[in-house]
C-alpha cells in the first residue's frame, strides 16, 4: 500500500505540478518502487482523458496536408544515412565507398525533388496547390516517389513520379481522382513512364472535382477505362 | 486508460496497431492516427495556448514527433492516447515558457461553477465529430462532472494552466495540504471512473 503522502506526490507528478526539485526527488523514489510507477501511469492515463473534456475543435484540413507532406519528405530523406552508418561499421572499404556514391546519388535525388517542390511552390498558381504524397497501401512499392500537386481552382494538377516499376505490355497505369461529390473515382488520365520509371505529367480529371479526398493509381488494361477495374497500387489522401 | 481489469479496450488495441505500423514507416497508418487524435490534441493545444495559429504549429511538431518516435513507444509506460496527450502538453508548455508568460489564470467563482464544462462543450461540439469521438468525449466529461467542484478545479488548473501545487494553493487561497489531497482524490476517482 502506498502511503497517502506518496500518493499525493504521484498525483502531482502525473500532472507535472511538482516543483523541479520535488520532481527530481520523486523520480528517485519511483525508480525503486514498481507499485508507485504503476500508480503514476494510471494517474497519467486518467489525466489524459481531460483532453476529451474540453470543447472539441477540428484543426484546418490544410494542417493535415502540411504534416503529411513533411512526413513524406522526411521519410525520403532519412533512409540513406541510417543504412550508411550501419554499413560503414561492418563492410569492407571498397563496398563502403560504393555505398557512399549511392548515398550521394540519393542526396542529389532528394535535392532535385526538393527543387521541384520549391519550383512548384514558387509558381504563383501552384503556390495554392494541395500537395498529396501517394504511397502503396501495404508499403510494397516503398521505392516509388509519387507526389501530386493539385490546383482546385484550375481543376488540374501535376503528378511527379520516380521509381515506379514498368508494366508488362497490355497494361497501363491510370490516375484517379476520388471526390466526395462523385460515387465513382474520376479518371485523370493514363500515366506513361519513361524507361527509368519516371514521369512528370499535367493532368485534368474528366469531370469537375470540388471535394477531392484522394488521388490513386491503378493498373488497368491498355488504354484504361472510365472506372477502375484493376488493383489500386498507390493512394494518397488530400 | 485500460479497462477495470487492466485489459486493453478495442480502441486502445487499434491505436497500438496503428502506432506499430507508423514505427515501420507506414504513412497511411500515420494519416489514420492523425484523423483519430488530431481533434482532441488540437483542442488541448488551443485551450492552453489560446491562439489557433500557435496551436496548429504545436500540433505539427507533435505529429512529427509521433512519426519519429513511434518505433520507440513503450506500451508499458502509457496508452497511445496518453502518450500523445503528454507530448502535446509538453510541447505546449515549452511554447508557453518560451513566451515568458503563463496562461492567464481564470479562477472560477462560485457563480462560474454554474457553467459546467459539459454544457459549454455541447454548444461548441463540431458536427464533424465522429460517433466514437463523441462517445469518448462524453465519457470523459461525465467522469469529470462527477468530481466535486473543488477537486475538478484544482486538477484543471494543474492540467490546462500548467500551475504547480504551490501556485494553485496560492491562487485559490487554500492550504497546500488541501490542494494536494484534492488533486490526489480527484485523480483517483477519475482513474476509477474513466475507461477509455
Amino acid at each position: 500500500m502506498i502511503p497517502d503522502d506518496l500518493q499525493d506526490q504521484a498525483a502531482l507528478y502525473a500532472l507535472d505540478a511538482l516543483e523541479a526539485d520535488e520532481s527530481a526527488r520523486f523520480e528517485e523514489a519511483m525508480r525503486e518502487n514498481a507499485e508507485l510507477r504503476a500508480m503514476v501511469r494510471e494517474m497519467r492515463d486518467a489525466s489524459a482523458g481531460l483532453a476529451w473534456s474540453i470543447p472539441q475543435s477540428q484543426p484546418p484540413a490544410t494542417l493535415k496536408q502540411r504534416i503529411l507532406a513533411d512526413v513524406a519528405l522526411e521519410k525520403q530523406g532519412n533512409a540513406a544515412p541510417i543504412s550508411a552508418s550501419r554499413q560503414l561499421n561492418w563492410i569492407p572499404w571498397a563496398i563502403a565507398a560504393l555505398f557512399l556514391v549511392f548515398c550521394g546519388m540519393l542526396a542529389l535525388d532528394r535535392a532535385r525533388l526538393e527543387r521541384q517542390l520549391a519550383e512548384l511552390r514558387r509558381i504563383d498558381p501552384l503556390a495554392r496547390a494541395t500537395l498529396v504524397t501517394l504511397a502503396s497501401p501495404k508499403g510494397e512499392l516503398g521505392d516509388a516517389k509519387v507526389i501530386v500537386a493539385w490546383q482546385p481552382d484550375q481543376q488540374s494538377g501535376v503528378i511527379t513520379i520516380q521509381n515506379l516499376p514498368l508494366l508488362e505490355k497490355g497494361r497501363d497505369y491510370q490516375l484517379w481522382t476520388i471526390d466526395a461529390d462523385h460515387k465513382d473515382p474520376i479518371s485523370a488520365g493514363l500515366i506513361h513512364l519513361d524507361p527509368n520509371g519516371t514521369a512528370r505529367i499535367r493532368f485534368k480529371p474528366t469531370q469537375r472535382a470540388d471535394q477531392v479526398k484522394a488521388f490513386a493509381i491503378s493498373i488497368e488494361r491498355e488504354g484504361g477505362g472510365t472506372k477502375p477495374e484493376g488493383p489500386i497500387i498507390l493512394i494518397g489522401y488530400a | 486508460m485500460t479497462t477495470a481489469g487492466g485489459m486493453l479496450t478495442p480502441q486502445q488495441q487499434r491505436d497500438r496497431e496503428m502506432l506499430a505500423q507508423i514505427g515501420k514507416g507506414d504513412q497511411y497508418a500515420f494519416a489514420q492516427l492523425y484523423d483519430r487524435l488530431g481533434g482532441p490534441l488540437y483542442s488541448l493545444a488551443l485551450r492552453m495556448l489560446g491562439d489557433s495559429g500557435e496551436a496548429q504549429d504545436a500540433l505539427q511538431e507533435v505529429f512529427l514527433q509521433i512519426w519519429r518516435r513511434a518505433a520507440f513507444y513503450d506500451p508499458e509506460q502509457s496508452s497511445v492516447f496518453s502518450w500523445a496527450v503528454l507530448m502535446t502538453r509538453s510541447r505546449v508548455i515549452d511554447r508557453l515558457r518560451r513566451r515568458g508568460r503563463r496562461l492567464r489564470v481564470i479562477v472560477a467563482s462560485a457563480d462560474d461553477d454554474q457553467t459546467d464544462i459539459a454544457s459549454a462543450a455541447s454548444q461548441e461540439e463540431s458536427a464533424a465529430d465522429t460517433a466514437g469521438r463523441n462517445e469518448e468525449a462524453m465519457r470523459a466529461r461525465s467522469s469529470l462532472n462527477q468530481l466535486p467542484a473543488e477537486q475538478r478545479q484544482a486538477i484543471e488548473l494543474a492540467f490546462f494552466n500548467d500551475l504547480t501545487h504551490q501556485e494553485i494553493a496560492s491562487q485559490l487561497g487554500q492550504p497546500l495540504g488541501t490542494i494536494k489531497a484534492r488533486i490526489r482524490r480527484g485523480l483517483l476517482k477519475l482513474k476509477e471512473q474513466t475507461v477509455l
